[in-house]
C-alpha cells in the first residue's frame, strides 16, 4: 500500500471515529484500533499510540462545541479529573505488575454487565432529578442546559464519591491500557451520579482528553506515536468530532442512551476479545 | 470580556479548545502535504514498523533536537510531530487556564481542585516517563 492511499484510507475510517467517538463519549480508539490492527496490519502498540492521538482529538474537537453550548458541566468535569488522573498514574505505575489479558477480561466482564441497568434505562429522557446535598452541594455538581428545542433542563448530582470511585478505574485503565476509559466514565455520571446523558457523555468528552494527555508522553517518548498513522487519525477525527458535536446537541438524551449502549455492547466485546489474542 | 462572569468561563473554555484544535489540524494538515509530496508514493509499510528491541520503537528521532532539527529543515514527520504536540498539549492549557477562571471567579475550591488535577496531568506527563518501573 503506498503512503498516500494509508493517508486516504485512515482519513476517512477516522471522521467515522470522530462522529461516533464524540457522541458517546468514548475517544473513537474503538474503531480505529481494530481497522489498524485487524485490517491493516498494524502493530498494537502503534495502534494504541495512534488511539491515545484520538482520544485528545476527539476530546477537544467536540468539547469545545459542548463547552460554549454548555451542555458540558464544567465542574463534575473537574472534580472527576482528580480521580482519572490519580488514576492514570496509578495504572501507569502498576503496569508492570499485571497480566494484561486478566485486566481486559474483568474489565470487559465488567463492560457487559453494566449493560444491564443501561439497558433498564433505555427510554429514560432526563432522570428524575434527586435532591441536592451534601458534598454535591458542597462542590455545585449542579447545572442546566438548553436542549435543540428550546425546553431548558435543570439537572443535580447525587453519590459523588461513587462517581469519583467509578472515574478513578477509569483512569486505571487508561494508564494501564490506554484504552477503555470513556466507557467507565461515562458510567459513573449515569448510574451512580445520576446525570442526563447528553451531560454524561459530553463531560466524559471533556475529561478524557485530560486523562489520555497524562499517559501521552510516555507513548510519544517510546516512539508509539507514529507521525504516518496518527496524521490523518487526528486530521480525520477533528473533523468526525465536530460534526459528532452537532449530531449530539440535537439529538434527544434517548437516542444517544441507545447509541451508548450499542457501542458498550461492541467495546465490552473487544476487550475480552483481546483478552482472548484475537488483536482489536 | 468579563472574567467574572461564570457564562464567560466556558466562552474561554470553548475558545482555548477551538483554537488549539484549529492551530494543530493546520500544521498536521501542512505535514501531510509534505509528506504526500515527498513520499506519497512509496511503501507505507517500511514507515509502519515496529521495532519492538529498541526504544523508541519507531524508526523516528523522538528527541527534541531532533524535533527541532527537522522542523528547520522542512521535515514533513517533524511537522506532523509538532502539530501532534499541539494538539496533546490543548487539553493542559485548558486546565491550566481553569485554574484562572476559578481564581477570577473567587472559587477558591475549585481553584484548589483544578491545581491538583494540573499537578497531577505535569506529573504524569513529565515526571513518569523518567521513573524506572513505570508504564512496563
Amino acid at each position: 500500500m503506498f503512503v498516500l492511499e494509508f493517508v486516504i484510507l485512515m482519513f476517512f475510517v477516522s471522521i467515522f471515529a470522530g462522529v461516533f467517538g464524540s457522541i458517546v463519549g468514548l475517544g473513537g480508539g474503538i474503531v480505529v484500533i481494530p481497522v489498524l490492527t485487524i485490517l491493516l496490519g498494524v502493530d498494537i502498540h502503534f495502534a494504541i499510540g495512534a488511539s491515545i492521538v484520538a482520544i485528545i482529538g476527539t476530546s477537544s474537537g467536540s468539547a469545545s462545541t459542548y463547552v460554549r453550548d454548555k451542555v458540558t458541566n464544567l465542574r463534575v468535569g473537574m472534580f472527576l479529573e482528580l480521580a482519572s488522573t490519580s488514576g492514570a498514574i496509578t495504572g501507569a505505575a502498576v503496569a508492570a505488575y499485571t497480566n494484561s489479558a486478566a485486566l481486559e477480561t474483568i474489565f470487559g466482564s465488567i463492560l457487559l454487565i453494566s449493560l444491564v441497568p443501561m439497558v433498564m434505562k433505555i427510554g429514560e429522557d432526563i432522570p428524575k432529578s434527586p435532591e441536592l446535598r451534601g458534598v454535591s452541594k458542597r462542590l455545585g455538581l449542579a447545572g442546566s442546559y438548553t436542549e435543540s428545542d428550546g425546553r431548558v433542563v435543570n439537572y443535580n448530582s447525587t453519590r459523588p464519591i461513587e462517581g469519583l470511585a467509578g472515574t478513578a478505574v477509569a483512569g486505571v485503565l487508561s494508564g494501564l491500557l490506554g484504552i477503555g476509559g470513556g466507557a467507565f466514565k461515562v458510567l459513573s455520571m449515569d448510574l451512580a451520579m445520576k446525570l442526563p446523558m447528553k451531560v454524561s457523555t459530553t463531560t466524559s468528552n471533556f475529561m478524557i482528553g485530560v486523562t489520555a494527555a497524562a499517559s501521552a508522553g510516555i507513548y510519544f517518548a517510546r516512539g508509539d506515536v507514529d507521525p504516518v498513522i496518527v496524521a490523518p487519525v487526528a486530521l480525520g477525527i477533528l473533523i468526525g468530532a465536530a460534526i459528532g458535536a452537532r449530531i449530539l446537541l440535537r439529538s434527544r438524551n434517548t437516542t444517544v442512551r441507545k447509541f451508548f449502549a450499542l457501542v458498550l455492547a461492541v467495546a465490552a466485546i473487544e476487550m475480552i476479545l483481546s483478552a482472548l489474542g484475537v488483536s482489536v | 470580556m468579563n472574567w467574572r462572569n461564570p457564562e464567560s468561563m466556558n466562552v474561554v473554555i470553548g475558545k482555548v479548545l477551538r483554537y488549539g484544535v484549529i492551530l494543530s489540524g493546520t500544521i498536521i494538515l501542512l505535514g501531510i502535504a509534505g509528506l504526500a509530496a515527498t513520499n506519497g508514493l512509496s511503501d507505507v509499510s517500511g514507515m509502519l514498523a515496529y521495532n519492538p528491541n529498541a526504544v523508541p520503537h519507531d524508526s523516528i528521532d523522538v528527541s527534541l533536537g531532533g524535533l527541532a532539527n527537522g522542523l528547520v529543515t522542512f521535515s514533513a514527520i517533524s511537522w506532523i510531530e509538532l502539530g501532534v504536540i499541539v494538539l496533546i498539549a490543548t487539553p493542559v492549557s485548558r486546565v491550566v487556564i481553569s485554574v484562572f477562571l476559578f481564581a477570577a471567579e473567587k472559587d477558591r475550591l475549585y481553584v484548589l481542585i483544578t491545581a491538583v488535577v494540573l499537578a497531577l496531568l505535569l506529573f504524569s506527563m513529565l515526571v513518569t516517563p523518567f521513573i524506572p518501573g513505570f508504564h512496563a
